[in-house]
C-alpha cells in the first residue's frame, strides 16, 4: 500500500511540474506583455542612485521616452550637471550616444551601464525575454513570504547580455520580484530586485529597482521611476537632431 | 668676381665682433629649427618601433565573421592559407605571432582596474621571456592554464600579489558578459607608459574567455627585420592572400580625408555584408598613420619658426647693412672713381650677406648636431612618460640632408633679399657724390 502512494504521489509531482513547465511560457509571455508599451509612447524619469565603497553616492537622473511599436527610445541625461544633454537614441538594433561637448554621436550598445551605474539601457526598454531565452527549469520557492515561481532561463541567442537568467515570479500575479544574472562561466553577475510596482494602463512597470553588482561587493545602484506617462509623443523625439536640438 | 668675393670676405673679417653677432644670430635660429626638424625626423619611426614591439609585429591579419543578425565576431577560424600566403610572400619574417586580447576590468578585494589582456601562446613566443623582464614570480608558473602576467604599476594598484587570484570581467567575442579568474604568475617590470597597460595570458585561456574553440584566435602578427620592409611585406602579403581568401580592401579613405586607413578599413567592416570569415590586412603605419599628421604638424612649426626667426634677423641684418654702407661711402666712392662698376658694389654687399648667411647656417647645423649628440646621451629610462617617442629611453634625431640644406637655401635667401635694398643704394651712389660726402 505504501508502495501505491508513493507511485501516485510521485506521479502527482511529475504532472505537476510537466503543468508548470507548460505554464513556464505563459509566464514569460506575460511578463513581456506587461513590459510593453506597443501602440501607446511612454516617459518617464528614473532617478538612479549609484554606491560605491568608500565613494560618495552618485545621483543619476534620466528621462526616457520610449515608441515600443517601432523599436525606439531617446534618453536623456539629466544629472549630474556635468553630464547634462549626454544622450542615447535607439532605432532598431542601433544605439547611438551623444554626446554635446563634442557634438557627436557615436556607436553605443544596448548592454552599455548607465553613466557609471550597476543598470543597463536594456533595463529600461522593452524586452522580449520569450524570444531571447529557453526556459531550462521551474521550481517553486518563496521571497520572504510570497510564494514564487523559479524560472531557470538560458539564452537562445547571443544578442542577450548574460547566458543565463534566474527569475523569481510572483505566483498569485505575475510580476518579476527578483533576477539574477550569470556569465557565461557561470558565475552570478548581478542581482535585480524589484520591490515596488505601478500600474499603467493595466501594464505593470518597476517602479523602483534595485541593482547589485555580486563581483564587486558593495557596488549597488538604486533606480526610481516618477513622472511616468503614456501620452503621445511627437516623431522628432526619436531623430538625432531632437538630442542636438535641446542642447542648443 | 673673385676679387669682389675676396673684397667681401675681407670686410667681414674687418669687423669680427659685427660679424659674429650677426652669424651667432643666424646660428641660433638655424640650430633651433634644425633641433625641431631632427625630433620630427625620428619621431615617426621611434613611434611606429616601439608601438610594433608592444603589438609583437609591423604587419597585422585579423580575420571578422558575420555571425547571425549582422554582428560581427573577430576571429581567425582556420589559418593555413595565412600561413602559406606569408610563407609565400617572401617577407623578411623575424617571427609570427597568433593572439587573442580583451579589454576587461580585473578585480581584487575591493579594487577594480581596468586593461587590455593578451593571449600569447608562451610555448611559441619566446621572445617574450626576454623582452618582459619578471620582477616577481616566474614564467614557469605560466604553464598553469589561468595565470596571469602584470605590469609593476598595475599590481600596485591592484595590491596584488604573486600566487592571488583575481577576477576579471569581459565580453566574449559575441558580446555577452563573463567573468574568469587568473591566478597572478608574475609581476613585470614597467615598460612605459603603453606597456604598463598590457598584461599577458595564455592564449587557450583567453580563448575560453572570448569563447571562442582551441586553436582559434583573433589577430596574426608578423614582425620583420626591420620597419622599413612593412610596406612592401605587406604588399606581397596582401596578393598572396587575395587569391585564396576573402580580403577588405586595402588603404581604403574616408570622404572627408579626415580618418586613417585603419578607421576606413572599420568602416568598411560595418557597412559590407559577406559570409564566413573575411580578414583585413594592416600595417604599423596604418595603425599610427596620424603619427604622420604630428610630424607635418612639427614641421610646419619648425618652418614658422624659421620664418619669424629670420625676419626678426633680417630686419637687423638689412639696418646692419644700411649703417655700413653709410660707414663706407668714401671707400665705395673711390672704387667707384677706380672703375668698379655698379654691380661690382652691388654684389660686394650681396656676397657679404651671403657668407654671413652661409657661416651662420654651418654653424647652426653644427651646433644643432652636437646638441643632438649630447641631448640623446641622457637616458630617460624605459617608464618614462615620453617612452614611445624614444628609442631604448634615449631622444633620437635623424636630420634629412635635404632638410638641412633646404634650411641653407632658405635663409641665404632671405638674407640676400634683406640686403638687396641697402646694396642697391650702394650701387646707386656715383662716384662725385660718394666721395663728397662727410660721415
Amino acid at each position: 500500500m505504501k508502495r501505491i502512494f508513493a507511485i501516485v504521489a510521485i506521479a502527482l509531482a511529475a504532472i505537476g511540474q510537466a503543468a508548470v513547465a507548460q505554464d513556464a511560457p505563459a509566464i514569460l509571455a506575460e511578463l513581456d506583455r506587461l513590459g510593453d508599451f506597443s501602440g501607446v509612447d511612454f516617459s518617464a524619469v528614473y532617478t538612479i542612485v549609484s554606491q560605491k565603497p568608500g565613494e560618495k553616492d552618485t545621483v543619476t537622473q534620466v528621462r526616457m521616452f520610449r515608441r515600443d511599436a517601432r523599436k525606439q527610445f531617446a534618453m536623456l541625461i539629466v544629472l549630474p550637471e556635468v553630464n547634462k544633454g549626454q544622450g542615447y537614441l535607439r532605432e532598431d538594433d542601433n544605439v547611438w550616444f551623444y554626446d554635446p561637448t563634442s557634438r557627436k554621436f557615436s556607436f553605443s550598445s544596448i548592454k552599455e551601464n548607465i553613466q557609471n551605474s550597476e543598470a543597463k539601457n536594456s533595463d529600461l526598454t522593452q524586452r522580449s525575454i520569450l524570444d531571447d531565452y529557453d526556459v531550462s527549469s521551474v521550481v517553486e520557492g518563496v521571497i520572504g513570504k510570497i510564494p514564487v515561481w523559479i524560472l531557470d532561463l538560458t539564452a537562445k541567442t547571443k544578442d542577450v547580455s548574460y547566458e543565463r537568467v534566474v527569475m523569481h515570479v510572483r505566483k498569485d500575479r505575475t510580476m518579476l520580484l527578483k533576477q539574477e544574472d550569470y556569465s557565461v562561466s557561470g558565475r552570478l553577475m548581478r542581482t535585480s530586485l524589484y520591490p515596488k510596482y505601478a500600474e499603467i494602463s493595466g501594464r505593470l512597470m518597476p517602479s523602483q529597482m534595485l541593482f547589485i553588482d555580486e563581483l564587486n561587493p558593495g557596488e549597488r545602484s538604486q533606480l526610481t521611476m516618477t513622472e511616468q506617462s503614456l501620452s503621445a509623443l511627437p516623431d522628432k523625439v526619436f531623430t538625432k537632431a531632437f538630442l542636438e536640438q535641446v542642447n542648443k | 668676381m673673385n676679387t669682389i668675393a675676396n673684397i667681401a670676405l675681407r670686410n667681414l673679417s674687418r669687423q669680427k665682433k659685427r660679424t659674429i653677432l650677426l652669424g651667432s644670430a643666424i646660428a641660433f635660429g638655424v640650430m633651433i629649427v634644425t633641433l625641431i626638424n631632427g625630433f620630427a625626423g625620428a619621431f615617426s619611426a621611434n613611434v611606429a618601433e616601439n608601438f610594433s614591439d608592444l603589438m609583437a609585429g609591423h604587419i597585422f591579419i585579423s580575420g571578422t565573421e558575420k555571425g547571425p543578425d549582422d554582428k560581427d565576431v573577430s576571429v581567425i577560424r582556420d589559418d593555413r592559407a595565412l600561413t602559406s600566403a606569408v610563407a609565400a610572400s617572401g617577407a623578411p619574417i623575424r617571427y609570427v605571432t597568433r593572439r587573442s586580447a580583451f579589454s576587461g576590468t580585473l578585480i581584487f578585494e575591493g579594487k577594480k582596474l581596468r586593461t587590455n589582456v593578451d593571449g600569447a601562446d608562451l610555448e611559441k613566443e619566446t621572445f617574450l621571456r626576454d623582452r618582459l623582464l619578471l620582477k616577481a614570480g616566474s614564467w614557469d608558473a605560466m604553464a598553469e592554464g589561468n595565470a596571469l602576467i602584470l605590469s609593476e604599476k598595475i599590481a600596485r594598484k591592484l595590491n596584488v600579489d604573486v600566487g592571488d587570484n583575481l577576477l576579471v570581467q569581459l565580453q566574449t567575442a559575441t558580446g555577452q558578459n563573463n567573468v574568469g579568474e587568473f591566478r597572478l604568475a608574475g609581476i613585470s617590470f614597467d615598460t612605459g607608459i603603453f606597456g604598463q597597460m598590457m598584461s599577458y595570458a595564455n592564449l587557450a585561456y583567453v580563448n575560453e574567455l572570448l569563447g571562442l574553440a582551441p586553436g582559434e584566435y583573433q589577430t596574426m602578427g608578423i614582425m620583420l627585420d626591420g620597419l622599413k620592409h612593412t610596406e612592401s611585406a605587406a604588399a606581397g602579403i596582401y596578393d598572396k592572400l587575395s587569391g585564396s581568401v576573402q580580403l577588405f580592401e586595402r588603404g581604403a579613405k574616408g570622404s572627408d580625408g579626415a580618418e586613417t586607413p585603419f578607421q576606413a578599413l572599420i568602416r568598411q567592416q560595418k557597412k559590407e555584408s559577406w559570409e564566413g570569415v573575411r580578414y583585413r590586412l594592416f600595417t604599423i603605419n596604418e595603425v599610427l598613420s596620424q603619427i604622420k599628421q604630428i610630424v607635418a604638424a612639427l614641421d610646419t612649426t619648425a618652418a614658422v619658426i624659421l620664418v619669424v626667426l629670420f625676419v626678426i634677423i633680417m630686419v637687423g641684418i638689412a639696418n646692419t647693412f644700411s649703417m655700413v654702407m653709410f660707414e663706407r661711402i668714401g671707400e665705395i666712392g673711390t672704387m667707384r672713381a677706380l672703375g668698379v662698376q655698379r654691380g661690382g658694389v652691388r654684389s660686394m654687399f650681396l656676397f657679404e650677406a651671403l657668407f654671413l648667411a652661409l657661416g651662420g647656417a654651418v654653424a647652426g647645423i653644427a651646433l644643432a648636431l652636437v646638441a643632438m649628440g649630447v641631448i640623446s646621451l641622457f637616458d630617460f629610462g624605459m617608464d618614462s612618460p615620453a617612452f614611445l617617442i624614444m628609442r631604448n629611453g634615449h631622444l633620437s634625431f635623424f636630420l634629412p640632408p635635404l632638410r638641412a640644406v633646404g634650411n641653407v637655401a632658405i635663409i641665404a635667401v632671405l638674407t640676400l633679399i634683406a640686403v638687396a635694398s641697402p646694396a642697391g643704394k650702394a650701387a646707386r651712389l656715383t662716384p662725385a657724390e660718394a666721395l663728397r660726402t662727410q660721415k
